[in-house]
């Protein structure tokens, strides 16, 4: 529990950093300890196999690539936004956590994480969906490409 | 290993909206398409701690539910990356003012 509270302590603060920081460098450093983080909360939950994955494909990979871009994009001008904004991310937040509470039951609380590898991969459907999301990952980086082509061109 | 009870769950929630609110107010208040990619990393972040408590549901649905969301997020910001190089060339800056409204030409 008090690890938990560590974790989401720091994940708190380090996302305000991205928001407070003017250094687009710094914002991205930021961004990389939220998500390490974000990570590390499955572990305590023992979903190692999530926590693998956020940290290799999400900050292994897209974290570096933008903490990269960022350091080359340092020095930017001066930020805006309103306050006004918080209000209905608040209003929408107070409503999930009223319907959260109110069917507890539903949502396992008191309970414990039971989840292992073995079982996942053996039923046709997440067979299906692994083609699916392998033919996903596909098609996005073919979009890639043609948009890197149309650029050229 | 931690029970998911009243407390962790508020408190996985609580984070998660916190990191929701301060990728939101960035990506409103981004000038450049670096931190506009950055705010879109940090709501997605938001996402895969609102997905632990679905763990305890169904374990398996929500473990495929995470590898989808983790890679085509990766995707998506993937092509947002090579969208900001394409940008850069063209216009010789990320800024988000270059970009025409209202159409999808960068």
């Amino acid at each position: 529990m008090m690890l938990l509270s560590g974790f989401a302590g720091v994940l708190v603060l380090s996302s305000l950093g991205v928001l407070l920081s003017k250094d687009n460098f710094y914002s991205a450093l930021f961004m990389t300890l939220t998500l390490v983080m974000a990570a590390s909360v499955y572990t305590l939950f023992d979903i190692q196999s999530v926590f693998v994955l956020i940290v290799f494909v999400f900050v292994g990979a897209i974290g570096i690539v933008t903490v990269a871009l960022a350091a080359t994009y340092r020095a930017m001008p001066e930020r805006q936004f309103s306050w006004v904004w918080c209000i209905p991310v608040a209003i929408t937040a107070a409503v999930l956590c009223h319907f959260m509470f109110v069917g507890g039951a539903y949502y396992g609380i008191g309970s414990r994480v039971t989840f292992s590898l073995d079982e996942f991969i053996k039923t046709s459907e997440y067979q299906l969906l692994v083609v699916f999301l392998t033919s996903l990952v596909i098609l996005l980086f073919l979009s890639v490409i043609r948009l890197y082509r149309g650029d050229e061109s | 290993m931690l029970e998911l009870n009243a407390m962790t769950v508020s408190m996985i929630y609580l984070s998660s909206f916190a990191i929701l609110l301060a990728g939101f107010l960035t990506a409103l208040s981004s000038k450049d398409l670096i931190r506009l990619l950055i705010a879109l990393e940090l709501m997605f972040g938001a996402v895969f701690m609102s997905l632990i408590p679905a763990f305890v549901v169904a374990a398996n649905p929500a473990f495929g539910t995470s590898i989808i969301t983790i890679f085509t997020s990766a995707g998506e910001l993937l092509v947002l990356i090579a969208a900001i190089v394409i940008q850069d060339r063209r216009n010789k800056n990320v800024l988000i003012e270059q970009i025409t409204i209202g159409g999808d030409r960068v």
